[in-house]
């Protein structure tokens, strides 16, 4: 999520407060405080409040919430001449364009650092690093219209901004450096998106890069904004950019889109959004009532404006809001513009009889049994590895029939889910060959075999005389205490010693293992003292149906 | 008072008399440690005296075993030259003798005057005496006598330096010989032989060997404690796979198929898909709210692709679970909690891991809101022993309205601990969960951090034995 810097003289003197008052309200608006400083503060604002990612917005929104202006500001859209083609060539590609001329706008430094940290944001977040939305702002006095937004091949040249030289569509993907950052977006496209002025000169080429020419300098006044992408983001996009400049008094001129099909679009659309939104439902997801007055008064504290006639609500939302989808997105607001400290908690009345899960049962009775017998309860991380798993241990296990591999994993020690406890344990006690003997420890938990969870046992003990009497014992007294008619078998397992290993057999089934960890183990473990161990199936003996 | 040991000691000696430590021992039916302990504390009290002595205990060499059993070489050569006439060729005796032996017997029989040496011939003047054969047969049966000096300047001899402690009992008090009972035995008992008598007093401030008790994992316990707390607050607890498909931990939950949180960066998937057929019609209607909306919503627009929801993830969150068990269970009322195994794509520092525990929980009724939310989770943290709970506005992609709740510690101040909502129409409508739907989740591990005092995760899931062992059952 991204973290918003607000500087406190710039942000003091966009809102009209201070930052006492600030600092005091903004956790009650939504967002967390990452950090404060005498200069500045560190806000991470919510993915679904893009809006939020500049200074002006924050401003727009706290002079609403600390009650300065209420209500939704009109924002003026005027008529002009700007015109842009989209050609038949570019809609599979990159379909969607849109834009706005801003004017008029004194471009001082807070106002470039705000838009560049703004366009980043908005890239990032609504963009989903430029494939659905990629942002373009021009010095509107080196931009000749009427535009065409349009294909080229990858032989199609042009300066890109920061060279002084022509560079193909191709060398750009190679080797400039935005070029081969988000090459990744067009990778398999025959046609590149273009967009080109009435001088033949290219301005853009989304998502990629701007051209060199139409670089804004400290002498520019005015903007020419592009969005493109594919769907209704771009007009996000744009309706955040235009609202935020006009707040610093910039005026919003309008641009004219033509598609091949003959339908035009007059952009930016700032006028608000109808949705209805009526009171039962509010007091139903809230849980209580509210009088009429409160409700226009948290709505306006919100930036919005509200007409209330009988059970309905007409809201207007405002172009920037780009999280409004349902009725649900604008009681939320209407909760945060009441203040959520000022809502009274209830418990539920909803009246259920509780229960346990069987597995956690079974796991209680475990741990019961395992500490009676002198048994420290471990927690060991699910991720493993084949290595310690399967190599360490002389026992092989197949992929997928038993052990689940991550696609991507980021270590080499977790690279697969584990299907056994015991190396877990075995691994646990060369960590911890320091301490005093004896340890006897054991974990009970889940394993994942086929995809599907398990439920183990599994206990080790290692002394100077840990051996297979002892852990036969143990694994005794664990099946008497669980009730359980059972008896050993010859084991093949090669984790532990020939003739001092043993399957647990029921009724015929394995359902364990246990016995004296062979020598090759331990040397692999750097353990240096013997160990003798068990593991039980215990989703086998104690059936608990299906999983979710 | 006398200590056991010292009792059993002045019991077995006769006083005034000296005994080596090994004698004391074998009388008492001690072992020379104790006999030894046990004499010097009689000792600090006046009652008997350690004397310890360094005695040279000799012993033959070799060549002095070899004289004792063959003779001295001087020995042989006055043998030999009575056996030829009282004399004999040097240069033929040598060659009987051997050179070394012949050298010797030659330079001693010098110094006792009892030979001549002219033009290489030995001439036996007087039949010397031989004390030191006597000599060495004393050694060899342990006495040493005046001798000894000459068989070490020989090296016929040689000795060791023993240490010898000899305890001496100085007397016998009647009052400290009373008996005592020290390990109160099978036979002590049966024979009630303890009657009448004292106790022997154990120095009760010396510390005993450490043992460690067998316990529950310190986090194991907080989640049974949260565990009881949802239970009593009449929850039924439910349980799922790790290994889930998108749709249930993404899809169902109207998370966006482009969400980054969906990324290969923040989630590990699986290269395995599953077939969602058995799930019904479910599929299709997240399919159309996901494209257009439902229940007034617009929804995300796009296209819907079922492929992304088939394949398998290692769970991000236990709402994977909540979701599926509400969609199985979609009247109200309902009741339900999980405390489970969660995973992220994560690396592993202080305070994240790719693994973590996850409690979450849902209501779903007709009558309850927002403000019944509140009231649970206040309830949940009061009785986990947090008395200040405050809510501030949160983000989730399938909450509506969303909310961070924050306790207070000392020292700390605020620490958000979760997050919760109702779940959005877009997330129940298409499952057809009927009412509304309280929905909590809270990482565990910061709940533990908080109540253990710990700076690091690593400590839950890495256990430190030494930690474990000297982590009180009873914190605080």
């Amino acid at each position: 999520m991204p973290v918003v810097t607000l500087y406190w003289d710039e942000l003091e003197k966009l809102v009209g407060e201070d930052r006492q008052k600030i600092l005091e309200r903004l956790p009650m608006l939504g967002c967390d405080i990452e950090r404060v400083e005498k200069e500045y503060i560190d806000v991470e604002f919510f993915p679904n409040r893009p809006d939020l990612y500049s200074i002006e917005g924050v401003a727009r929104a706290l002079r609403g919430f600390l009650d300065i202006e209420h209500g939704c500001r009109e924002y003026k859209v005027r008529p002009a001449d700007w015109k842009i083609t989209v050609e038949p060539s570019v809609l599979e590609v990159r379909p969607r364009i849109v834009g706005c001329v801003i004017r008029s706008l004194r471009i001082t430094d807070e106002v470039i650092r705000s838009l560049m940290e703004v366009q980043e944001d908005l890239h990032w977040t609504i963009g989903r690093n430029r494939r659905k939305m990629a942002i373009g702002v021009h010095d509107l006095s080196r931009v000749y219209f009427p535009l065409r937004y349009t294909a080229v091949d990858g032989n199609f040249s042009f300066i890109p901004l920061d060279f002084n030289t022509p560079m193909t569509v191709g060398e750009i993907l190679e080797k400039h450096p935005k070029g081969r950052e988000y090459s990744f977006i067009l990778e398999g496209k025959k046609v590149y998106p273009m967009i080109v002025d009435s001088k033949g000169e290219t301005i853009s080429f989304p998502p990629i890069i701007n051209a060199e020419k139409t670089r804004v300098k400290e002498t520019t006044t005015d903007l020419f904004i592009d969005v493109t992408g594919f769907d209704e983001n771009v007009d996000r996009a744009l309706n955040i950019l235009a609202t935020m400049l006009a707040d610093r008094g910039g005026r919003v001129e309008r641009v004219e889109i033509t598609y091949p099909d003959g339908r035009t679009e007059y952009m930016p659309d700032l006028s608000p959004k109808k949705m209805v939104v009526s009171k039962e439902e509010i007091f139903s997801l809230l849980g209580f009532e509210m009088s009429e007055d409160e409700i226009k008064h948290a709505l306006g504290k919100m930036n919005f404006n509200a007409e209330i006639s009988g059970g309905t609500i007409t809201v207007l939302v405002p172009p920037y809001r780009a999280d409004i989808m349902h009725e649900w997105d604008i009681i939320e607001d209407i909760a945060i513009g009441y203040g959520y400290d000022r809502i009274r908690p209830e418990y539920p009345p909803t009246n259920t009889v509780g229960s346990t899960h069987r597995w956690n049962d079974v796991r209680d009775i475990s741990r019961e049994i395992m500490l009676g017998l002198g048994y420290l309860e471990v927690i060991t991380f699910t991720l493993t590895n084949e290595r310690v798993q399967y190599e360490y241990m002389r026992r092989k296990g197949r992929i997928w029939r038993d052990y689940t591999p991550l696609m991507h994993p980021l270590t080499e020690d977790h690279t697969v889910v584990r299907t056994d406890i015991l190396p877990k344990l075995l691994e646990l006690l060369s960590y911890n060959t320091h301490h005093p003997m004896p340890q006897r420890i054991f974990e009970v938990g889940d394993v994942v075999i086929d995809g599907k969870n398990r439920l183990r046992l599994a206990a080790c003990s290692t002394h100077a005389r840990a051996n297979f009497a002892e852990i036969r014992s143990v694994v005794q007294a664990v099946m008497r205490e669980f009730n359980l008619e059972w008896n050993a078998a010859e084991s093949g397992d090669g984790a532990f010693v020939e003739g001092r290993r043993a399957d647990i057999v029921m009724n015929g089934e394995k359902v364990g293992v246990f016995g004296e960890i062979h020598p090759e183990v331990l040397e692999r473990f750097k353990l240096a003292t013997p160990v003798a161990g068990f593991e039980l199936n215990l989703s086998e003996i104690f059936d608990a149906g299906e999983l979710l | 008072m006398l200590s056991h040991i010292e009792i059993t000691l002045l019991k077995a000696l006769e006083p005034q008399r000296k005994y080596r430590v090994d004698e004391a021992a074998s009388i008492s039916g001690m072992k020379k440690d104790s006999v030894l302990k046990a004499a010097h504390l009689l000792q600090e009290k006046g009652l008997a005296r350690v004397e310890i002595t360094t005695k040279k205990v000799f012993r033959l060499t070799e060549e002095g075993k070899r004289y004792l059993e063959e003779g001295l070489p001087e020995e042989r050569l006055v043998r030999l030259l009575k056996e030829q006439a009282k004399m004999g060729k040097v240069e033929e005796l040598k060659k009987t003798m051997g050179k070394k032996e012949f050298g010797i017997a030659l330079g001693w029989l010098r110094k006792k005057g009892a030979i001549s040496v002219e033009n290489g011939v030995v001439r036996l003047i007087k039949a010397p005496e031989f004390e030191e054969r006597e000599a060495l047969r004393a050694v060899a049966e342990g006495r040493a006598g005046s001798m000894v000096k000459t068989l070490l300047k020989r090296r016929l001899v040689d000795f060791e330096e023993k240490k010898e402690i000899h305890v001496t009992i100085l007397k016998k008090c009647e009052e400290e010989l009373r008996e005592y009972i020290a390990d109160i035995t099978p036979e002590v008992l049966s024979s009630r032989s303890w009657r009448g008598k004292e106790f022997l007093k154990y120095d009760i401030t010396i510390p005993s060997k450490e043992i460690f008790a067998a316990k529950l994992h310190p986090y194991e316990r907080i989640i049974k404690e949260c565990r009881k707390v949802f239970l009593e607050m009449g929850f039924t607890e439910i349980k799922g796979n790790y290994v889930q498909p998108a749709f249930w931990n993404f899809d169902a939950l109207f998370q966006p198929q482009d969400h980054p949180a969906r990324d290969m960066q923040d989630t590990f998937y699986l290269d395995r898909y599953v077939e969602l057929e058995d799930e019904g019609d479910v599929v299709e209607r997240v399919k159309e709210t996901h494209e257009r909306g439902i229940a007034g919503s617009t929804g995300w627009g796009g296209v819907w692709s079922i492929d992304k929801a088939k394949q398998l993830v290692m769970r991000t969150h236990t709402t994977a679970i909540t979701i599926h068990y509400l969609a199985k269970n979609p009247e109200p009322p309902v009741k339900a909690f999980c405390i489970d195994r969660v995973y992220r794509r994560e690396t592993i520092d202080a305070t994240h891991l790719p693994e973590f525990d996850q409690l979450e929980g849902v209501v779903l009724d007709e009558n309850v809101g927002f403000k019944d939310l509140l009231g649970l989770l206040r309830k949940f943290f009061l009785k986990m022993g947090f008395e200040d709970v405050r809510f501030r506005p949160g983000y989730f992609p399938y909450t509506e309205p969303s909310v961070e709740p924050e306790v207070y510690v000392e020292g700390l101040g605020w620490i958000e601990l979760g997050g919760a909502g109702v779940f959005r129409k877009e997330v129940t409508e298409p499952l057809g969960i009927k009412g509304k739907v309280l929905a909590w989740g809270l990482g565990i591990g910061r709940l533990a951090m908080l109540r253990l005092g710990m700076k690091d995760l690593r400590r839950l899931y890495l256990p430190d034995i030494g930690w474990l062992r000297s982590t009180p059952v009873i914190k605080r």
